[in-house]
This record gives structure tokens, sequence and C-alpha cells, in this order.
């Protein structure tokens, strides 16, 4: 029955929460309090929204209005005193429970009555429920992305995993203990590293592969190393991510040939020439002999003494078993392997075709045993393993400067290399600087008649 | 330094000419090979380091191939 409309109650509920007092004093008197608590019509509402004594005077009904409200500071100070001494809500409670209306009773019956009242109050709050669920739905909308981010950075998270695990390319602890270890100049290094990753990783790419196929040269030492299991060859040395790199890049530079490391990837795809090849070569696969064929000729049979290589063949037997058996001397079949020969001999082909020199063994170990000198103390010897290596390093050398040279003259618009190209690639290596000149080092490196020469060619 | 023997300029021009797929003007191979006994020179020099550090008294196969392999790294 509550005379105040929905709308005033939905007013007033803010008031009621403003004015906790009435809530914790409940005493017995639960519903008297309950009523008192929104004890107002709206047009009584507008004095209850003053502050202070006006607010307690406001509780009563409007007949007690009057006798409540102290008309006399006398009557004002007696009020304060008696709220003084007794817990003054309590008391006025209990006051106003004499003081009760037929209006408060008649309210009280109307709650009683009408519990639809809260019902009612709902009312208004639903109307308005469906202009706040769109504002929910936005806030779901909201919410939603946030939601997803986590969907979006794990994929990501796990691609950086697979990534490291996946791309050998990165390898930081090497390249932090190189730094580390250098005390020297750690700039000269630094400068030059962020050049092209992508060249140099497929440079270095085929620099192994070419280490592996160089060392596969002397068979004997391939055996023991594989068979002693020792990482001391540069086979051994590549981890195996290094193989999956190796296999990888081959992919990237389909057109060259050579390499004898391509085997590994060669097993990949025709592996079922392997099953073949071991049945009739199976017998004989442990001689010396059969292996030396294998290597000169095939990229399998070498694949046939390691168990990977085994392995891989068994599991892709089935579809192209009938290419291998076509060819059980030249098991490969490709373009690749016909270059291999070539490579396992001592002419090695540059990516362009074209067959490569080596430098003089004796040059090699002059210059080698020169500056070991200078560096070990009085007595360097260079044993012969050690002097391949070099080799090995001189060569990755020259097909790295050279392809810089290439890419300095073409970047310059010339179809030669020119001294100026050579003199911005020691620039590059920061062997020519403000102190050093091309003179300087020349002088000190190079012969009195090359001085000559240069200096001719070279205009100061 | 040391009086040294004549390197072979014909077959410096030739590994460079292939690799780079370009001929080699007529003196600029002198300095690739300058710039290749800096290379050897330091790559003595980090493999003498690396072998003293490891105590080893000869320069072995091994401490130059490390070393060449962060030279890869590092692109000459």
């Amino acid at each position: 029955m509550s005379t105040s409309t929905p709308n005033a109650r939905a007013r007033r509920s803010p008031f009621g929460t403003a004015t906790p007092s009435g809530d914790t004093t409940l005493t017995g008197l639960q519903r008297l309090a309950s009523h008192t608590r929104y004890p107002l019509t709206p047009s009584r509402l507008v004095t209850a929204t003053t502050p202070g004594t006006q607010r307690s005077a406001s509780r009563y009904t409007p007949r007690a209005r009057g006798v409540g409200a102290p008309a006399t500071p006398y009557g004002l100070r007696a009020r304060q005193q008696r709220a003084a001494n007794t817990p003054g809500r309590d008391r006025r409670r209990s006051g106003r429970m004499q003081r009760e209306t037929t209006f408060d009773i008649l309210r009280n019956l109307g709650r009683a009555l009408a519990p639809v009242s809260k019902p009612i109050r709902s009312s208004p709050q639903e109307k308005p429920e469906p202009i706040e669920e769109p504002v929910d739905e936005f806030e779901r909308l909201d919410n939603e992305p946030e939601i997803e981010r986590p969907r979006l950075s794990l994929p990501i998270q796990e691609s950086e995993e697979e990534g490291e695990e996946a791309s050998p390319e990165m390898r930081p602890p090497r390249m932090s203990l190189a730094f580390a270890e250098e005390d020297m100049d750690i700039t000269y290094q630094s400068v030059e590293y962020p050049r092209d990753t992508s060249i140099r990783d497929r440079d270095r790419l085929s620099m192994m592969s070419r280490a592996t196929g160089r060392i596969s040269g002397d068979f004997d030492e391939t055996r023991l190393e594989s068979d002693g299991g020792d990482g001391t060859g540069i086979v051994g040395e590549d981890d195996e991510a290094e193989d999956t790199m190796m296999s990888g890049g081959d992919f990237d530079r389909g057109g060259e040939t050579e390499d004898l490391g391509r085997f590994h990837f060669d097993l990949n795809f025709p592996s079922p020439a392997a099953p073949p090849l071991e049945d009739p070569t199976g017998g004989d696969m442990n001689d010396m002999e059969d292996f030396e064929l294998s290597t000169a000729q095939l990229p399998q049979a070498p694949s046939d003494d390691d168990d990977v290589g085994g392995d891989f063949g068994l599991g892709l037997e089935f579809p192209p078993a009938a290419s291998p058996s076509e060819s059980p001397g030249i098991v490969g079949g490709g373009l690749r392997d016909e270059a291999i020969p070539a490579q396992g001999k001592q002419k090695k082909m540059s990516r362009h075709g074209i067959p490569v020199p080596n430098l003089p063994a004796g040059v090699v170990k002059k210059l080698a045993t020169r500056f070991a000198r200078s560096g070990a103390g009085s007595k360097a010897k260079i044993n012969k393993a050690t002097l391949a290596a070099i080799e090995q390093a001189s060569s990755w050398y020259f097909e790295q400067a050279s392809q810089d040279l290439a890419a300095y003259s073409k970047h310059a618009g010339r179809k030669t290399i020119d001294e100026s190209d050579v003199v911005t690639l020691l620039k590059r290596q920061r062997h020519v600087n403000n102190s050093t000149t091309v003179f300087s080092l020349a002088q000190k490196h190079l012969p009195k008649e090359l001085q000559q020469d240069m200096r001719l060619a070279m205009p100061p | 330094m040391a009086v040294q023997k004549l390197y072979p300029r014909g077959t410096v021009k030739r590994i460079v000419k292939a690799h780079s797929n370009r001929s080699v003007s007529k003196n600029a191979d002198i300095l690739i090979f300058l710039d290749y006994i800096l290379f050897m020179q330091e790559l003595m020099r980090e493999a003498s380091i690396r072998s003293r550090k490891s105590g080893e008294k000869n320069i072995s196969a091994n401490t130059v191939r490390k070393v060449t392999e962060v030279r890869c790294l590092r692109s000459i």
C-alpha cells in the first residue's frame, strides 16, 4: 500500500543507505526499524535531504513533528542533555513507538499485506535492465579481447619456443662466449655482426656442408671419427641442430650442388634408395673399399654406415621404391650427385659453377707459421690436421671475401672488382682506419715488389 | 718484415673470380691478398690465444676449427 511510488522509493534508497545508523541500531523492533528507514512520503523527502538535526526530525510523522521540534533554546538544550544521558536513538525509537500514528500503522499494514512492494520496486529496475544489458554486452565485448589476448600470446610463445628449439640460427651462448673470451677490440666484431643474417647463415651453411664434404674426402678419418664417436671432425662438431640446419639450407639453395653434407638431405628424399642399396651392398658394407666407392659416387653409401641414415631409409621405403632400383650405382640420381664427386676431389666448384683452385699449401703454411710464431712463442709447429683446418678456413675466407667484393663492385656499377672495393672491405673490417692506411699495412706485410705494384694501381 | 716470396697471384685471382663471378682488376689481388694476410694473422692469433687458454702447447686443428667457426658466425 505504500504511499510512495516506486520511483520515489528508488530515489529514496540512497537516502536509506546514507543513514546506516538506523540499520545498525536495530534491536527487537526490526519491523519498525525497517519502516523508519523509509518513513517519508515523497513530499517530505525534500526536507529529508537536509543534513544534521533536521534529518532526525524528519523521521517524525507530521504530527509528531510539531511536538518533537524544539521550539526554544531550552527545549533544544534539554534534548541534547537527554541525548547525552541516554543512548539517543534507542530512546528516540522507543519514544516513537509511543508516538506511532495511524499513518505508520497503515503503512505497516501495507508492508505486511503487500509484499508486492518490493517487486514493484524492482519492476522499474527491470525496465532499465534492458537498457543496462546492452551496456553489459558492451562490457562483455570489451572484455572479450582481454580473453582473446592470452589466446594470441599463447601461440606466439609456442612458436617462439619452437623457433628456439628448431632454429639453430640462434646461438646466443656461443656468441656471448666468443665475445666474452675476446678481450680485444670488441667493436671490431660487433660492428660487423649485424649484417644480413640470412646471407651469413647461408654462407655458413655452405661452408659447413663443404667442410663435411671435405672431410669425407679422406675416408679413414671420417671412418674413425664416426666410429669412435668423438666430435673431433667438423661433422662431429656440428650438433644435431647443425645437421638439421644444413638440410634446411639445402632446401633454400637448391641450385647449388656439391657438398656431401647434403646427403643428409638426400636421405630424406630418395631415402627409398637406401633399402635396395643395403641389400646388394649389405655384405660388403663394412669394407673400406665399399665406403670409398660410395663416397666417390653415391652419397648414400656413408649413410648406410650411420644408424640415422638407415632409419631414414626404412621410414620412407615405400613411395618411390621404383626409382632407386633403376640406379643402384648412382643412387641419389640428381644433379647434386654429379657435382658431389667433383667436390670430393681437389677441384671445388664455386656457387657460380666455376672451378675454384686451392691456394697452395706452402703459402698457407708459411703464413700460418709466421703468425703462429709471433703469437705462441719461438717454436710453433703446425701439423697436418691444423694446416688442413687453416686451409679450410682460408677457403671460406676467400669465398666470403669474394662475395663481399662482388657486392661492392656491383653496388658501384662495375663489372670488375676494383682496388677501391678491396679498400672498402678493409675499411669495413676495421683494418683500415684513421691511423692505419692501406699503404702502411702493405709496408708491414707485403714484399716491396707488391707494394710498388699496389702503389701504381692506387694513386694516393 | 721478412722477405717473402711472391704468392701465386694468378691463383688468388682465379679464386676470387670463381667465387664472385666477376673479373678482378689488375692489381686488386694484391690488396685481397693483403686482406688475407690480415685474416690469417687474426686467425692465428685467436687460435694461439685459445690454445694457450686450454693449455695446449701447439695450435691444434680443433682450436683452429673453433676459432674458424666463430669467425664464420662473425662473417669474417
